[in-house]
Order: C-alpha cells, then structure tokens, then sequence
C-alpha cells in the first residue's frame, strides 16, 4: 500500500463513521485561534472536515481549523463515536496540504533549508565522530 | 507497559531538529546505556519520518520507507523516539504503510520501565522548584507527562510544583506555526511559573525548548529540558549549548570564530544565526 492509498482509504472509512456532532469542535483549544469556527458552529465545522476527507473543498472555517490543528489530541477522547478525529485532522491536513496531488486548500509552509539547517546545527553541537555515528 | 518485556538492543531515533541540543542527545544515549539498553543512535535528514514533505505523498513516502528500512536492516527490535511528531508519524502513516520488524516506543517509557536502575545515578542534589512544562498533545498516545514527572521525582532535593497548566499542541513548533498560539502558552506558563514560586521550568520535548530558553532573558528562573536535570543528578558535563548561543547578547562571539568556520562561514549567516537573533516571543 502506498501512503496516498493509506491516506485515501482511511480518510474513506473515518468519513462514512463520522456523524458530524460537532463534540470534536467544542474540545478543541484551538478554535480562539482558527478564524470563523466559534462563528460556523462545532456542527458544520465538523460537517466542512468530512467533506474535505470526501475530496471536497470544506468549508472556510472548516479549513482554518485544519490549518489551526496542532495536534493536542483532546478530540479523540470527546468524539461519542470513538472515531478518532485526531487522525481525521492528520488526513485532512494532507489532502489540504495538496499530498494527493489536488491543489492546496490551505497555506503550506514547507521549509526548504530544513535538512541543511539541521546539519548546520549538528557540526555546531557535535564532534565531528559524532556526527559520523549519529547522523 | 508495552516496553516492559521489550529488549536490551535499540535504536535511538532522535529525529531530525534535534541537532541543536547534541548534549541531550549525549546524555540522552548515556542513561540508555545506564539503564542496560544497548542503543544505536541516530536522526538527522538521513532517518527522515517524511513530514517536511507533508504535502507530497509520495516524497513523504520514500522518505520514510528509507528509514524503516534502515531500522529494519539493523534487527534491534526496538526502536526508542524522542520526537512526539516522529513517534506519530511512525504510528499514522509509515509503519502502517511500509512493514517493521521493531516496536516503536518512547525514551521516556524505557527509561521509566527501568527507574529502579537510574536511581543510583542520580545522587547529586539538585536545588531546582520546577514546573514541567506539558502539553496536551502526544500525552493522549504516550503519558510522557507523568513519565517524565516521576524521572524528575528520582532526582534529590529536586522539588516538582503541581499545577494544572497544560498548554495546546504536542510541542510548541505546533504552536509557533499558528498566530498568537505560542505567545499565549507563553504567557500562560510564566504565569503558573509565578503562582507556584517555580524558579525552573522543566521542558520535554526539544522544539519547546528551543522556543522558551529565551524566556530567561531578564527573568530570574531557568528553562532546563529534563535530561539537563536527569545529567546535573548524575554528575555528567551536559551544558545547554543551543542557549548560550541563542541568549547571547552576540552570537558570534559567544561561539567564536574558529566554531563558526568549522560549521560553515556561510551555512551558519545563513541557516543559523537568523533563528538565534530572533526576537524572543514574549
């Protein structure tokens, strides 16, 4: 299986689980943060991320809570349906990311210095043996 | 726990950010090797768990693959994270989609499955009343909270505040990535750090580390990671090396220039001494 299939099939199977309460939104400590969610209301919120699991476009406060998502995991343990929206956010941030290849539905901030910052840091932090074994 | 029948071979997967703490990284491989666990260490882009490409599936994928694999190659049957996103990842999206031959667990349930063992080292006094600074994300997957709370209870003369505080996210790069986020746990954290009399504060994870060390800047308390505590205990050289750089008025001067041609004149003008001159955020 690849990671697009992974994505794909259970975006698939958490959407057809998800009744859309709402009970996710209204844990979330995210939501002060997310433009237009406290607005929309925890029900169509959570009605806009189904949809986006479902190659849809979402809604606007629907993307600015995926956006918002920094993983606090607090919504799994609200959800009545035991469906872990924790890990319906993660496939929601990559297919909003564009990972399966649509366009982007919400702003990507990719860092392409990333790998050669770390290893900047490294011959800052580690002797040269060190960073032979460790990296 | 499920680390408590886990073998004495690992590999510890420090992630990739993690190269601005290599004194943790250090301690961190030292108390694996206290504790019995024969431990490969290893990070950095070359054991990459593919979210820098979140959004290509596909690079995302390769990348991690290349990892498993080499977790793979090397038989241990363990494989020890640091990262909460490493260990997520490991969980969500590579192992399910790529086979391993490892389970995946936490440094800090290794270590707390064998405290009886670490206690002995820690012999040295540490006058420190601390405040951990917790998340409330990851814990839902490993109590790293309450792990790391009695690691730090083992430490003597260390005094560990209660309080409720647990800020949103699973480390503060999360947080950093939204508008206003982090500057409220910030200030949230400083403010339980005044209503407990905390003179430390106590960070997990590296990313959170790295954003609160400058929060000593002109507060008299300290912001250790809880392998700093763990090494002062045991009488191990463990120098905050990411704070020196990042609190010091000159960053350049601070590491000198014979350091700084050695990583690199332009990669450090460039990739590092940005972030160290960043304005604190609170």
């Amino acid at each position: 299986m690849s990671l697009a299939d992974h994505i794909r099939t259970e975006s698939a199977r958490l959407a057809a689980l998800c009744t859309a309460c709402g009970e996710c939104v209204r844990a979330c400590p995210m939501v002060p943060y997310a433009p237009g969610v406290a607005e929309s209301g925890p029900e169509a919120v959570a009605a806009g991320l189904v949809d986006v699991l479902r190659d849809g476009p979402g809604t606007e406060a629907a993307r600015a809570w995926i956006a918002a998502c920094t993983r606090s995991g607090v919504c799994t343990p609200a959800c009545p349906e035991r469906i872990d929206p924790a890990f319906m956010l993660r496939l929601a941030t990559w297919r909003a990311k564009g990972a399966l290849g649509a366009a982007p539905l919400i702003p990507v901030k990719e860092d392409p210095q990333l790998p050669a910052r770390v290893k900047a840091f490294a011959r800052l932090t580690m002797t040269e043996e060190e960073q032979r074994a460790w990296l | 726990m499920a680390v408590a029948g886990a073998g004495d071979r690992a590999v510890f997967w420090y992630g990739c950010n993690m190269t601005r703490h290599g004194e943790v990284i250090r301690a961190t491989a030292r108390l694996l090797e206290a504790v019995g666990i024969d431990a490969v260490t290893t990070g950095g882009p070359g054991s990459c768990c593919g979210s820098p490409k979140d959004a290509n599936a596909r690079i995302n994928e390769g990348m991690a693959r290349r990892t498993i694999q080499q977790f793979n190659a090397t038989g241990r049957p363990v494989v020890a994270t640091w990262c909460p996103s490493c260990h997520m990842n490991m969980q969500d999206s590579m192992a399910p989609v790529t086979p391993t031959n490892f389970e995946t667990v936490h440094v800090t349930e290794l270590l707390h499955s064998r405290q009886d063992r670490l206690r002995p080292l820690l012999a040295r006094p540490v006058r420190a009343r601390v405040l951990l600074h917790a998340h409330l994300g990851f814990n839902t997957r490993v109590p790293v909270n309450g792990l790391v709370s009695d690691l730090l209870r083992l430490v003597p003369g260390l005094e560990l505040v209660e309080h409720p505080i647990r800020v949103p996210g699973h480390m503060c790069s999360s947080l950093a990535a939204v508008p206003g986020a982090l500057a409220d746990a910030e200030a949230a954290t400083l403010a339980a750090m005044a209503e407990t009399g905390a003179d430390t504060l106590c960070t997990i994870f590296h990313s959170c580390h790295r954003e609160l060390v400058a929060l000593e800047r002109g507060r008299p308390l300290r912001v250790l990671n809880w392998v700093h505590l763990l090494a002062e205990s045991a009488g191990w050289a463990a120098e905050d090396g990411y704070k020196a750089m990042r609190n010091a008025e000159d960053p350049r001067a601070a590491l000198g220039e014979a350091r700084i041609e050695a990583a690199g004149d332009v990669a450090f003008a460039r990739l590092v001494e940005p972030e160290l001159r960043k304005p604190p955020t609170l």
